[in-house]
């Protein structure tokens, strides 16, 4: 059997080259890690027809089908086309719903649980991954992005390219408070300790307060209640063997308009700064090479941040590399 | 004799009504849940139909109309005590009979404990106007049946609103100039029947085994579970326990007011004597103390249950603890006690 | 409408210090109370505390205030021509009518001998009221002692019994806990002797079943409750054990009473 494959293509739609030979594996994006379960049929008849019937769950909340034959890669991309529909009725633009994902290089955007089921959860962040989704596939960049509901990031956002974390205002009514201090305790104990007792009254020190909306969720009488959302932007964090390393906050207090924005704009400047020559490159290597300032001039392009949002001036990058010689090459 | 009006002629009358009244009535304020794109069901100011939320139950419950969580009773400049001013405005409160029976608990409380008429609760409580809501099918924590609260006759207007079909009667003539429409036949309505029965125990039963009922291992299990977070206390409509607190204003340190804020038998702090003792320390003895209150001892004193059965402790508490399983739990104790 | 928070102002006639952290604060007043009533006394922006009226005559009345708070520690910085705010009497007091012509038995643990302290001294001006009068008193060590003056005083009519739980190189006197001398005490008749019992929580209940042991009657033993309140006047709730407002039927009680308040 001759088997003359384009790896580019195939992993351009996909698939991936395996350890072994002709054998692929499709990886199903899941938008916001939310999937309409009748797209289960699907994913198990591919498996269990074209595969060894198993389906492997990816970090990046999406469905990896191993042991395909390279050979039925246009049989399963037809199979599949359901769920590229599905996308594509979300707003996603794709052209050709029977050939497969177009494209592989922006990572499923992944988010927590969200407010749709959990409590601390500050937004939608199934809707917002989807939103996001909508704007920046297809594309062959290699970009990852996570959102999550509060700071407690379960998501890990901190990890990723770009990491959207949710923000409230706590806004307090003194005259509703009781003194329980149960959102003072509890900011102590498991927050920054934002909070203060004087007076029979709490005072929240807004330097300290990470905007989580704890202390909203503590209040026995409302006395703290949610004022408007708001995002926090954390940017160029990473694993990989290079230098590995947490996303430092960029923006905090943007509203959903500028995150969207920023995220397009991101494209832009991955594409005016890219290096050509090389095969791929990650867009915080491109930030490392030209610099943050260069960055943010890109990305804050036709921004309107909302006038509470606070940017960054530098970004004291950390994160650990194991031979102290790749910094100078 | 009812009226019956469209939303328009009610929208009129409330506006009529608002010269001298000031109006409450459940209302729902977006966005204001605890949880993120929830709402928050709580009394509130309205000025029209559209206002007033009837399809759920309000999470915090109309006492804070006469009895708000922060009342100042002295402002102080240098060394004189000056009574806060009030509005010479009336007050309607549009609630279900629950709720209405409710304002009677608390006036037990406040006019008949002791010696003394509270003067603050009563300068607000004497400017209320029942407007009561017919409530036929309740919620499905309700239980006013049980505790004796499901009626209410002692209403100013009642009303009945199916849909944006408004039937109202005016039992006090005072308010008849501002009610105009069709004259129908109208009998107000009560729930006879709540999805919850719950047996209260007999008090006196409970009096001849006092420490029987008080020893009982059936609070223990609170002292694990409950949190003491207080959120069923402040959402009850017949809790009543403040604090007094002194401050001095920041800006002028020679000024200051003497306030009274809602307290909490279940919050840490509620007993704290002068020289760090206190007493109840354990979750499941504020459990019993908060329970006996609402079913035994407030009974033995007034003659009627403190409970109106809303069901908001039930609602609003996080560890799912059911005060009205307790109370069958109290209940049970109490007559297998007795059979001992 | 009558404003039933509303304090009056009282001048600090003048301020006697019992040991570094109790003063005795005497204020121009004409209340006359019943023994073991309290007040409520303020200073206003500081805030407002109950504390147990320790005497009184018809020109003024004494409070006996130790240092443990906020309001206390405020109190205590304030001298004689400055006012406090009082509000009261309130609560009831000792039925010192049903004591007349019995034995009297007085225990009294630390701070709790202000709130009896009056009685002492109604019957050391009038002995005739009572049978006998027998006086126990317990302080945690020497320098806690408090009214030695007036200790000294009664000793000269009454027996008294000064006790201390742990003495130091000085103390010469008796040492240990009320109850270790309750067993020993001379009681004639129980049935004709009315015992009062005030302190700490754990003295009071220890001592009261001390007093049983010698065969007094439950209905002969009163006591006194301390519990945090805001209002004095059955609203707050604070002092609430179960059916009972210690403002309201307290801070004195029957023990037949008393025994039932279950915390």
């Amino acid at each position: 059997m001759i088997l003359d494959i384009d790896t580019k293509l195939l992993k351009k739609n996909a698939y991936r080259v395996t350890k072994q030979r002709g054998i692929t594996a499709l990886r199903i994006r899941v938008p916001g890690g939310h999937l309409n379960i009748k797209y289960f049929d699907i994913i198990k008849e591919v498996a269990e027809k074209y595969g060894n019937g198993t389906v492997h769950i990816t970090t990046r909340q999406g469905f990896e089908i191993p042991g395909i034959s390279m050979e039925k890669i246009d049989e399963i991309n037809e199979l599949i086309s359901p769920i590229i529909r599905g996308l594509k009725d979300e707003g996603v633009q794709i052209e050709d719903e029977e050939g497969g994902y177009p494209a592989a290089g922006t990572r499923n955007v992944s988010a927590c649980i969200g407010n749709r089921v959990c409590p601390f959860a500050n937004y939608d962040t199934t809707a917002l991954a989807l939103k996001i989704e909508k704007l920046i596939y297809p594309n062959d960049y290699h970009v990852k992005i996570a959102v999550t509901g509060c700071p407690n990031d379960c998501i890990k956002a901190h990890m990723q390219d770009i990491g959207i974390i949710g923000q409230v205002e706590p806004i307090y009514d003194p005259s509703r408070c009781i003194g329980c201090q149960a959102c003072v305790k509890n900011c102590k104990r498991r927050v920054t300790g934002a909070l203060t007792f004087e007076n029979f009254k709490v005072v929240r020190d807004p330097n300290r307060c990470i905007s989580c909306g704890e202390c909203i969720l503590k209040c026995p009488t409302s006395a703290w209640t949610r004022g408007e959302k708001y995002y926090r932007i954390v940017i160029m964090g990473r694993t990989g063997k290079k230098n590995p390393r947490l996303a430092q906050t960029f923006i905090e207090w943007a509203d959903e308009e500028s995150v969207l924005k920023i995220i397009k704009n991101m494209y832009d400047f991955i594409d005016k700064y890219i290096d050509k020559t090389l095969d791929k490159e990650h867009v915080g290597y491109i930030v490392d090479r030209e610099g943050f300032k260069k960055f943010k001039e890109e990305v804050l392009k036709d921004v309107k941040l909302p006038k509470k949002a606070k940017v960054a001036n530098h970004i004291d990058y950390t994160g650990y590399r194991y031979e102290r010689n790749t910094i100078y090459d | 004799m009812g009226i019956e009006l469209d939303v328009k002629s009610f929208d009129n009358a409330l506006k009529i009504l608002s010269k001298k009244y000031k109006i409450f009535a459940p209302v729902r304020l977006k966005g204001k849940g605890s949880f993120s794109d929830t709402d928050l069901v709580t009394y509130g100011e309205i000025s029209s139909y559209k206002d007033i939320e009837l399809s759920e139950k309000s999470r915090y419950s109309p006492k804070e109309v006469i009895y708000p969580i922060t009342q100042t009773l002295f402002y102080f400049t240098e060394d004189e005590y000056k009574e806060p001013e009030i509005d010479d405005k009336g007050i309607i409160v549009f609630l279900r009979p629950c709720d209405a029976n409710s304002y009677l608990k608390l006036d037990n409380i406040f006019l008949k404990n002791g010696p003394y008429e509270d003067n603050y609760y009563k300068r607000l409580r004497d400017k209320v106007k029942f407007f009561v809501i017919e409530c036929t099918k309740g919620f499905s924590t309700c239980f006013c049946v049980s505790t004796g609260s499901n009626k209410f006759l002692d209403y100013d207007v009642f009303f009945r609103f199916d849909n944006d079909k408004i039937t109202c009667d005016v039992k006090n003539d005072e308010f008849s100039y501002a009610f105009s429409g069709k004259e129908v036949e109208f009998t107000p309505e009560f729930i006879e029947k709540n999805e919850i029965e719950v047996k209260l125990p007999d008090i006196d039963k409970i009096s001849q085994n006092l420490e029987y009922v008080f020893n009982h291992e059936l609070w223990d299990e609170y002292t694990k579970r409950c949190i003491a977070c207080g959120r069923c206390t402040v959402s009850c409509p017949t809790c009543s326990c403040f604090s007094m607190q002194d401050i001095f204003y920041k800006d002028n340190p020679k000024c200051g007011e003497r306030r009274r804020v809602w307290a909490s038998c279940m919050v840490d702090g509620f007993t704290d004597v002068a020289g760090g003792h206190s007493y109840r320390q354990k979750y499941g003895e504020r459990m019993r103390f908060k329970v006996m209150h609402k079913i035994y001892d407030y009974k033995k004193r007034f003659g009627t249950t403190m409970c109106v059965g809303c069901g908001r402790c039930d609602d609003v508490c996080p560890e799912y603890i059911s005060f009205i399983k307790i109370v069958s739990k109290v209940t049970d104790a109490v007559d297998r006690g007795e059979s001992k | 409408m009558t404003n039933v928070y509303m304090p009056r102002k009282a001048e600090i006639v003048s301020i006697i210090p019992q040991t570094d952290i109790d003063y005795t604060f005497r204020l121009k007043s004409d209340i006359l109370p019943q023994h073991g009533q309290f007040l409520q006394v303020s200073i206003p922006k500081i805030g407002e505390a109950p504390i147990s009226i320790s005497d009184y005559t018809d020109e003024y009345i004494e409070l006996t205030i130790r240092k443990v708070g906020t309001v206390t520690d405020a109190i205590h910085e304030l001298k004689p021509g400055d006012f406090l705010f009082i509000r009261g009497p309130y609560g009831h007091g000792f039925p010192v009518e049903d004591f007349k012509n019995k034995n009297v038995v007085i225990a009294a643990g630390g701070t709790g001998l202000a709130p009896v302290k009056s009685i002492i001294n109604r019957y050391n001006r009038n002995p005739k009221e009572i049978k006998n009068l027998n006086i126990l008193v317990g302080f945690k060590s020497p320098k806690d002692i408090l009214f030695e003056d007036e200790i000294k005083k009664w000793k000269e009519k009454f027996d008294v019994l000064l006790t201390v739980d742990n003495g130091d190189e000085t103390w010469t006197g008796n040492t240990g806990l009320i109850t270790k001398f309750i067993p020993d005490l001379k009681i004639e008749n129980p049935d004709d002797t009315i015992v009062i019992v005030v302190g700490p929580p754990m003295m009071m209940k220890f001592t009261c079943l001390e007093f049983l042991k010698r065969g007094i009657p439950e209905k002969n033993i009163w006591v006194s409750f301390e519990r945090k309140m805001s209002c004095s006047i059955g609203k707050c709730g604070h002092c609430k054990i179960n059916e009972t407002y210690v403002c309201l039927e307290g801070p004195v009680f029957n023990y037949t009473k008393s025994k039932q308040l279950l915390d």
